[in-house]
């Protein structure tokens, strides 16, 4: 991941549950209440970037600021549905940097059931991502809703694979040069 | 990151050193041997047949100077034949037909006989093992090839055919059959990531794609893998470390 690559700032910047356990003054802007203190035990949703440097003091072991739990995209309720069928699953609605989130998140908790379900999710996938862009129906045949749920390195997969099967045809001369 | 050109290699420039490949030829008029940065051509005397580059004999062909001799493969029974197995034949349905063999490699025949390469030398005297590339696998006369042995696809198979039937298919046998037939091979052939017998074309084509699963799939897994690392550091550590752990995971996909 490049310092300047653009996805990797987006996958950053998504939000993650943290609870505080210290009390901040004058930090209720984060809340909606400006001017006001954060209680502890207050739940925010906090940026990826940020909710990790606030819960860095846990490693170092003094009193840490906040306590991270797993991001909504990740929970137990998706798991499970991706466990049944991942491509039924709207990845870009749960996050639009999906992956690029579960990796994150996975640098920051052991999960070992989490990268499995990961791993045999994006193989299932990728291989309905590969059908879909050869097909040249696919993008508005019955494979729509699918390439809607889309994550971002998947639409990026996507358009590798299309991009090449397009380029494949104008070369031996089925398809015009537009 | 914004790149102006897209990532590996595109179509065009596989064919264009496709059109590196020996074909044989035969020729309508005289020609004296050319020095040519890829070797010596030898002279073309009518109706002797002689083996040249694709892109002369292409250029030869487009000035009626000569006719192209389609490469063994390159006809309706062979070609038959490969889609046969790689549609019917229970062991590569899931996979690509076997490439062309080696010199020196066994048919697939005579199983189990251990391969004997045959070495070549160079103009300096420097030993060297031909390779897909540099083998005569599109000539009529393909030396080397027992003909007991099946057909099978040369490495540049997509590119060969392509520009066969767009510049010559005058000299090819009943070439509407062949384009049916070289259409119809790539459908068949998807059926799952085999190592062996994959077209350059078919790599290029599947380059972006494959990297960028394989790739994502490792980030995914890094922090799996970064577990099983220090654990293995760890027994060895300990100097309880057991070979038999180091076995490699095996990604296999299915597409």
């Amino acid at each position: 991941m490049s310092y300047y690559d653009v996805d990797s700032i987006l996958t950053d910047a998504q939000k993650l549950p943290c609870t505080f356990e210290l009390e901040v003054p004058g930090l209720g802007i984060l809340e909606g209440n400006p001017g006001e203190d954060i209680k502890p035990g207050t739940r925010i949703d906090l940026p990826l970037w940020l909710g990790e440097m606030l819960s860095i003091g846990a490693r170092l072991g003094t009193s840490r600021l906040v306590t991270l739990d797993m991001p909504s995209a990740l929970s137990e309720r998706v798991m499970n549905a991706l466990k049944a069928d991942p491509r039924t699953v709207d990845l870009r609605s749960l996050a639009p940097h999906f992956y690029s989130l579960g990796e994150r998140i996975l640098e920051l908790f052991e999960e070992e059931e989490l990268v499995d379900v990961l791993m045999e999710t994006f193989k299932k996938r990728a291989a309905e991502v590969s059908d879909q862009a050869h097909n040249p129906r696919g993008a508005v045949g019955d494979g729509v809703d699918f390439l809607r749920g889309l994550d971002e390195t998947e639409r990026q997969l996507f358009r590798a694979a299309h991009d090449r099967a397009k380029e494949m045809r104008v070369w031996s001369g089925e398809a015009k040069r537009k | 990151m914004a790149f102006p050109l897209p990532r590996g290699i595109t179509p065009s420039e596989i064919g264009f050193l496709a059109e590196m490949e020996m074909v044989t030829v035969v020729p309508r008029q005289r020609l004296e041997g050319l020095e040519l940065l890829g070797g010596p051509i030898e002279p073309l005397v009518p109706p002797r047949r002689a083996s040249l580059p694709l892109w002369l004999a292409l250029l030869l062909k487009r000035q009626r100077r000569a006719n192209i001799m389609p490469p063994s493969w390159l006809h309706p029974e062979p070609l038959n034949l490969i889609l046969e197995v790689e549609s019917q034949h229970p062991d590569y349905r899931d996979a690509f037909s076997p490439p062309p063999p080696l010199p020196g490699q066994p048919s697939i025949r005579d199983d189990g006989l251990a391969p004997t390469a045959r070495p070549q030398y160079t103009p300096d005297g420097n030993r060297y093992y031909a390779s897909p590339p540099f083998l005569p696998q599109n000539t009529a006369q393909t030396e080397g090839f027992s003909s007991r042995d099946p057909p099978a696809l040369p490495f540049h198979w997509v590119e060969m055919g392509n520009m066969l039937l767009e510049s010559a298919s005058d000299d090819l046998v009943e070439p509407d059959q062949i384009r049916r037939l070289l259409k119809d091979l790539p459908a068949t052939g998807g059926g799952g990531v085999a190592l062996t017998g994959v077209g350059a074309m078919e790599v290029g084509e599947e380059r972006g794609f494959l990297t960028g699963v394989v790739d994502n799939l490792r980030k995914i897994g890094a922090s799996k893998e970064q577990a099983r690392r220090e654990q293995m550091a760890e027994q060895r550590a300990n100097g309880a470390y057991d070979g038999a752990q180091d076995e490699e995971e095996e990604d296999y996909m299915e597409f």
